[in-house]
């Protein structure tokens, strides 16, 4: 009929007490894309992510991941919060935080064995902070975080990829890095979707895009969807120069 | 066993009982709740007491332990109301339902024998005062051996639920996405702290119970980087504080339990004063942090007096 789609969502609508954050969102992510979500701050970029996988309840609405509930394909969703959403302080070293990625597959009693233990290097290598494998993650910088998170979502294998805010203080260096790892995934048939929020890199990290400011404003392709036009409605501003910002 | 030695070791072992979950309680920042669980167990304590005749009885543990684990649905279900905010759930349950137990308490309901100064920081003495004699041996205070039960489930738990505990400690959003229930696993471990607050209890009042989950804990997470290392040390320093706080307690003649809650006070500002002295050494020998590695002074280039 048409090509698969990684995740679709079906009039997802939530909100935090009486206050709506999301609308009657309809989105398909085509396989093997990079998809960018961009908007506006409060937008309800990083609670669509959380909606999709039920970490916040929707009010109305529905999401699947390649055309089955997320229950089902659970092993085929890595899912990255943001880095500022947890405690550095915690007593773990990165290749602990790395190897989390294995446990969704090892249910209750298996404890991490050989494969566990490969996958865990080969994510770190990946993203290449293998050299940091036996650090405490407090004394890591923001762009090695993240590149930790990303590293554990890759230790889960995973066909798609949810990403909040992966770029949030990074460094140029593992910023590049965090890129390359998100077009090698692309160019095995693997999807990415990351909340983004720098206009002007849209078009160098993603093909596709969604805008979204409570609705869904547009979803597409980069070339389509992410128009000057687009962009103005989603971020409601009127005046040429505020737009020429955003977009550089 | 000399009553003095079943005394020390009921206190040992119930300050390793406690310290051990305290290291989840210290990572979850959940200090607080324990607190409540602390209080709102009374009430649970006194009935049950009035059923069973026996402090120690395994069925007060887990009804009392019940009522603690009220105080931890409650505040959640009042926190999702999203009408209250922070811990202020928390706070509106806890009080109602100590107050409840001080009022059964002092009405002496069903001829339970606890005074108010027992309930705030518990009698150790009291609580050993049971032996446990066979064939005209004593084998220290029955409660002895409830307190080590209560520490062999708590090692039991956390061996089995390690990866999960760890996991939904410290990354709740990502152990939901893996398929894992944090809920569920929350509920679990927060009724593993009520058992342990509960047993504590006789031995360390509702007030001071906190100072035995969370001050070894809050000490070895400032002085060790791993999670086995901060679980290992937090049951030493946790030990060692009881013997010594039994010691204090034991020449001045005071409460066990202040003995030991003062002696944890008394670690953990050692301990803190170490880690900032630590990092001032640390940033005065590397004072270019961010810039990259070989621009780093030689650390002895700093202290050419120590050659």
């Amino acid at each position: 009929m048409s090509t698969p789609t990684a995740a679709r969502t079906r009039s997802l609508s939530v909100a935090y007490r009486s206050t709506p954050v999301l609308r009657n969102v309809d989105l398909d992510v085509p396989e093997g894309v990079v998809l960018g979500i961009v908007g506006p701050n409060g937008a309800g970029k990083s609670t669509l992510l959380k909606a999709m996988l039920g970490l916040v309840r929707p009010l109305t609405g529905t999401s699947e991941f390649f055309g089955r509930p997320l229950s089902q394909v659970r092993q085929r969703v890595a899912y990255m919060p943001q880095s500022a959403s947890v405690d550095w302080d915690f007593p773990a070293t990165v290749s602990g935080v790395v190897g989390m990625g294995t446990y969704g597959r090892l249910g209750w009693l298996r404890r991490p064995g050989r494969t566990e233990h490969e996958a865990t290097l080969r994510a770190l290598e990946h993203v290449g902070i293998a050299d940091l494998a036996e650090r405490q993650i407090g004394e890591l910088s923001g762009g090695q975080r993240q590149r930790t998170f990303l590293a554990r979502a890759l230790a889960q294998h995973p066909d798609l990829l949810l990403m909040d805010e992966p770029f949030q203080g990074v460094d140029a260096r593992s910023q590049q890095a965090i890129v390359a790892v998100l077009h090698a995934m692309r160019s095995q048939g693997r999807t990415v979707v990351l909340v983004h929020h720098d206009l002007a890199t849209v078009r160098d990290y993603c093909d596709h895009v969604a805008l979204l400011n409570e609705r869904l404003v547009a979803a597409g392709p980069v070339g389509e969807a992410f128009t000057r036009e687009n962009v103005r409605t989603t971020y409601d501003v009127t005046d040429t120069d505020a737009l020429a910002d955003l977009l550089t | 066993m000399s009553f003095a030695v079943g005394v020390l070791l009921l206190a040992i072992v119930t300050a390793m009982a406690c310290a051990l979950p305290g290291v989840f309680v210290v990572l979850r920042r959940s200090s607080m709740l324990v607190d409540a669980i602390g209080h709102a167990v009374l009430p649970g304590i006194v009935i049950g007491y009035a059923l069973t005749r026996d402090l120690g009885s395994p069925l007060l543990i887990l009804g009392a332990a019940l009522a603690g684990l009220v105080v931890v649905l409650g505040a959640e279900w009042l926190g999702r109301t999203g009408l209250l905010t922070g811990d202020s759930p928390q706070g509106l349950i806890f009080p109602a339902l100590f107050a409840a137990g001080v009022i059964a308490v002092t009405l002496n309901f069903g001829n339970v024998h606890l005074d108010t100064h027992a309930v705030l920081v518990g009698d150790l003495n009291l609580a050993a005062f049971e032996q446990w004699i066979v064939g005209g041996v004593s084998f220290g205070p029955t409660y002895l051996y409830v307190m080590l039960a209560v520490l062999a489930g708590n090692i039991a738990f956390i061996a089995i639920m390690y990866r999960h505990l760890t996991v939904t400690t410290f990354d709740p959003g990502f152990a939901s996405s893996i398929g894992i229930r944090t809920g569920a696993v929350q509920t679990a471990f927060m009724f593993l702290v009520s058992v342990t607050v509960t047993a504590a209890f006789h031995a360390s009042g509702a007030i001071l119970v906190l100072a035995l989950v969370v001050v070894p804990a809050a000490t070895a997470h400032l002085l060790s980087r791993r999670l086995p290392a901060t679980l290992l040390l937090a049951v030493v320093i946790a030990a060692g504080g009881a013997a010594a706080g039994f010691g204090l307690a034991y020449v001045l003649d005071a409460a066990t339990s202040a003995g030991m809650a003062v002696f944890y006070g008394l670690l953990f500002a050692v301990a803190l004063a170490i880690v900032k002295v630590r990092e001032r050494r640390r940033h005065r020998q590397r004072p270019t942090v961010a810039g990259p590695s070989s621009q780093l002074p030689h650390p002895h280039g700093l202290h050419p007096h120590r050659g």
